[in-house]
């Protein structure tokens, strides 16, 4: 391998003809940003011929490039704002990162490059709203050990806003000083109507009128109250639809509703396979098994974002799809909500759940979230599990006991809500009601690209015939590349071992997530990551590759 | 705005004195009468406030008053009210006043969050979120008089009701009906009536409630015997509270669990009222599943973590009719991601969810003080 330091020079050099495709970080590199990674040639590894500034990669599916972009050869790095919309506003933010680099005299590799995307970012502004963990908190010493780490592990537990302590203090200060007067004081949240305060938010961000959402229990108990209301079988259509690889809770808990309807749970589910050699599952395909099986079919069940593979699925479509079969429809949205915008009741679906401790920063095991579309909203015939916390307030405490649902989604509650899980939820809902589901989807599209880019500039599996590049580890990203089809995250399979990779990483501060067998998972989050952070990671990427190249090596 | 009023109790020479006092209250068949005549052996009439005192001064769980946080007269809203004089807080079985303990434990955990973030789960120095569980399993199974394998602390009472009407309540078309006390608490009420709903049986017609005699305002344990001799052979559960809400009764919960066995039915209990309240003895009392909140004599917070017990007997009987969730499988295959059912035995194999972090340390808070004490000497008290 070459092993020369390339130097950033200030004139930069963005004529696409530096070629080199070996890779090196500077042997003294720093996270401050003067790494520079050597810049392939980005033509060259997608196999195209000519100057790739002027060719749409054959990867992309659109026409526009970059040849439309009307950029002026800015030599400032002001009016930052300006760039934004061209980022967002295409098929796919890849070229258009790469051509706004070129505009700027910077390669998209530069660290100053990722520099002038935060700059550009509006979503910036809600960054200091979260506490970071810091290097030294996930265990790095040294130097940098008080700055943040590389946290992109948001897809398993969000970040926690700064306000959740001060709203738990002072729930925990009125439960002290009131005791049970707490419930229906009139100054600040009575807990009688506690849910009051998260639920129009919550209903926003799921495209959910407020009637349609009820913030209660947890995700998997959510699920039961979901398919005790949908899943209801005959004899002839008792089947549930599942994606292939669904989250073992999701699958335990629909083999369990369909024991307990006294059906065989390997009989019962049907799931959708992805094609040979394929990671994902085409919608044209989980369509075609509805249309084939669907008469059969009680309920079509499946995530949101896939967990493993990143895929985003498309709910319009499979709601569609089921309903035009007879069958009922539900989605897991554990790692959707808070992630991509939402339109549930647009869509039609029957019923949704959701947990709040991933993208929706509400912390370690806090409270869960139920849709059921406003068309059920009066049918007081769908089976639940009852509890009083269902029932009109007004009557709710006359111990009558007589029946008076809630209509919606909360005539599907049991208990009382838990207080201090409820304005966990609020502190991250009051940063959410300072943006918008489309607004951070912008962000994120351009900030998962732009990771997506980088990763695929310097780790893509190289052509064979350079034979220079044989031992060089490579990533495969499993996730689509297709925007419509993603959130924020992308699931990344190595070509060296996974654990060891991972390892190395958590060594040099970065927090990502390991799922068995084969997956590191990476989601920058647009409330908290920067493109600085995505920058930082891919060249980290590199150092613990050589590590564990290293390691393999010494093993040998 | 708490109380800042000193709990302390001077006065250690008569300690000799407090314990033959205390000796002679507790164990009398009522204290009623041992009340007044220890009044008059003291030269004072029970009616005195220095009796009052007096009592005080010998309650040996006195000790634990100062592990709370009281509300001020001034705080509840008493226009001349002191700022350092407690109101008369005489609420708990509605909501039990906050351990001191509580916040600290809270901001420890969100502090975890804040600076570990995703690690806060397995991160060994203090209570991984992933086995958290096993901060408060073992003395809420104690508090119930339960093996740890028959206790899960997960959920709410409602939720955790029908976890156990879906385990117990397996009605065939002669046994289906569901036993209950009089004026039943709605929520259990509903939570029974949904639950013949769903199995297809009519909510009004399937409940059969003890009812009082004529005049009297609570049932007794003759006529509850009564009715499930009579109805027995048409009874699929029979699921009573442990302290009944409206009148304060604490029920024979063994006489109860021994005449259901009898004629065939499955029993449990609602323990809203009970637990942290009364001694119970589930294991040995033989009773199918009970479930509770921890809000009320439990000290965990409006709207606490639940409780759920599911006798030993039943514990490795993976037939029994759950909802299932990935948190009831064996942890050392639970991230492996193969979609193979591993139930945990006993209740835990009734979960659903990884637990809420801040519900589990609130209720740790409380258990931290019920270990300095049992429900033997708070019973002693109590009475």
């Amino acid at each position: 391998r070459v092993t020369e330091p390339v130097a950033r020079s200030g004139d930069g050099s963005a004529s696409g003809t530096a070629i080199n495709t070996t890779l090196r970080l500077t042997s003294d590199a720093r996270l401050q940003g003067q790494t520079v990674l050597k810049r392939p040639d980005a033509c060259k590894i997608w196999g195209l011929s000519g100057n790739c500034d002027l060719h749409t990669p054959k990867r992309y599916d659109h026409t526009s490039g970059t040849e439309e972009m009307a950029m002026e050869d800015k030599t400032k790095t002001g009016d930052a704002n300006e760039l934004w919309p061209h980022l967002t506003s295409v098929d796919h933010p890849g070229p258009q990162l790469e051509a706004l680099a070129k505009t700027r005299d910077l390669h998209v590799l530069d660290v100053a490059f990722a520099r002038l995307l935060d700059e550009a970012n509006p979503v910036r502004r809600l960054r200091d709203e979260f506490l970071y963990p810091t290097m030294k908190d996930v265990g790095v010493e040294g130097g940098s050990s008080d700055r943040k780490c590389i946290y992109l592990c948001g897809s398993s537990l969000g970040l926690q806003p700064k306000q959740t302590r001060t709203l738990v203090m002072e729930e925990l200060d009125k439960w002290a000083a009131k005791g049970v007067l707490g419930h229906s004081g009139p100054k600040s949240r009575p807990w009688v109507t506690i849910q009051t305060t998260v639920k129009d938010e919550m209903a926003r961000m799921v495209g959910g009128e407020p009637i349609e959402v009820s913030v209660m229990n947890t995700l998997s108990v959510n699920l039961h109250v979901g398919m005790v209301a949908f899943y209801r079988p005959t004899q002839e259509r008792y089947k549930v639809l599942i994606e292939s690889k669904s989250f073992p809770s999701d699958y335990y808990a629909v083999q369990s509703q369909l024991q307990m309807h006294g059906f065989d749970p390997d009989e019962g589910i049907i799931t959708v396979e992805p094609r040979e050699n394929e990671h994902t599952l085409r919608t044209e395909d989980i369509v075609s098994v509805i249309n084939t099986h669907g008469h059969s079919i009680a309920l079509v069940l499946f995530s949101g974002v896939q967990y493993y593979t990143g895929q985003l699925f498309d709910l319009h479509a499979i709601t569609a799809a089921a309903h035009s079969q007879g069958c009922k429809v539900g989605f897991d949205l554990a790692h959707a909500v808070g992630n991509v915008p939402l339109k549930l009741h647009d869509w039609g679906v029957d019923f949704a759940c959701w947990c709040s401790y991933k993208y929706v920063n509400a912390g370690p095991g806090s409270i869960g979230g139920l849709f059921v579309h406003e068309r059920h909203a009066t049918d007081f015939s769908i089976p639940r599990m009852e509890g009083w916390w269902g029932h009109e307030l007004k009557t709710r405490f006359e111990m009558a006991n007589t029946r008076q649902l809630l209509p919606g989604a909360d005539g599907f509650q049991c208990s009382t809500p838990p207080v201090l899980l409820t304005v966990s939820l609020l502190a991250s809902l009051n940063i959410f009601s300072k943006t918008s589901m489309d607004e951070l989807r912008a962000t994120s599209v351009v900030l998962t690209g732009y990771l997506e880019l980088l990763l695929q500039l310097i780790y893509s599996k190289k052509d064979h015939g350079d034979i220079t590049d044989i031992n060089q580890p490579y990533v495969d990203i499993i996730t689509p590349s297709d925007i419509n089809q993603r959130g924020a995250q992308l699931s990344l399979v190595f070509s060296v071992p996974l654990r060891d990779v991972h390892t190395e990483l958590s060594k040099q501060g970065v927090v990502v997530d390991m799922r068995e067998p084969n997956v590191l998972r990476v989601a920058p989050v647009p409330l908290y990551n920067s493109f600085e952070d995505v920058h930082t990671f891919v060249t980290l990427l590199g150092k613990a590759f050589e590590k564990s190249t290293e390691t393999a090596e010494s093993v040998r | 705005m708490l109380s800042t009023e000193r709990m302390d109790m001077e006065d250690k020479d008569t300690t000799g004195d407090n314990d033959s006092v205390w000796a002679q209250l507790v164990g009398a068949e009522h204290p009623g009468s041992q009340l007044i005549v220890l009044a008059k052996s003291h030269d004072l009439h029970v009616t005195d406030i220095a009796f009052a005192r007096l009592l005080d001064k010998t309650n040996p769980v006195r000790r634990l008053k100062n592990e709370f946080l009281y509300p001020s007269m001034k705080a509840m809203g008493v226009e001349d009210g002191r700022l350092d004089k407690n109101c008369i807080y005489l609420c708990g079985n509605s909501l039990g006043l906050q351990p001191k303990q509580t916040q600290t434990l809270v901001m420890e955990e969100l502090n975890k969050w804040a600076s570990k973030a995703v690690h806060g789960h397995t991160e060994p120095k203090t209570r991984p979120w992933v086995t958290i569980q096993t901060t408060v399993k073992e003395e809420m199974a104690r508090m119930v008089g339960a093996e740890p394998l028959e206790v899960s602390v997960m959920n709410t009472l409602s939720v955790n009701l029908h976890v156990g009407m879906v385990a117990f309540y397996r009605p065939t078309p002669t046994r289906y009906k569901v036993l209950v006390e009089s004026k039943v608490f709605p929520s259990d009420l509903y939570a029974i009536q949904s639950q013949l709903q769903m199995h297809g049986f009519d909510r009004d017609d399937g409940i059969i409630a003890v009812e009082l005699r004529e005049k009297e305002h609570t049932l007794r344990t003759e006529d509850i015997i009564s009715a499930i001799s009579t109805h027995g052979d048409s009874i699929a559960l029979v699921l009573f509270s442990g302290i009944q809400y409206y009148t304060g009764q604490f029920f024979n919960l063994r006489a109860i669990t021994a005449a259901a066995h009898s004629k065939g039915c499955k029993v449990g209990f609602d323990l809203a009222h009970a637990v942290g309240n009364v001694p119970l003895k589930l294991h040995d009392w033989g009773i199918d599943f009970a479930c509770w909140c921890s809000y009320k004599y439990v000290n965990a917070g409006p709207g606490g973590i639940g409780g759920f017990f599911v006798h030993e007997k039943h514990a490795t009987d993976f037939s029994i009719s759950r909802m299932e969730g990935w948190w009831g499988h064996e942890l050392k295959t639970r991230f492996e991601m193969a979609n193979e059912r591993q139930l945990l035995p006993g209740a835990d194999g009734f979960q659903c969810s990884n637990p809420p972090v801040l519900q589990t340390v609130s209720l740790l808070a409380s258990l931290n003080i019920f270990k300095k004490t049992s429900m033997d000497e708070l019973r002693a008290t109590s009475v």
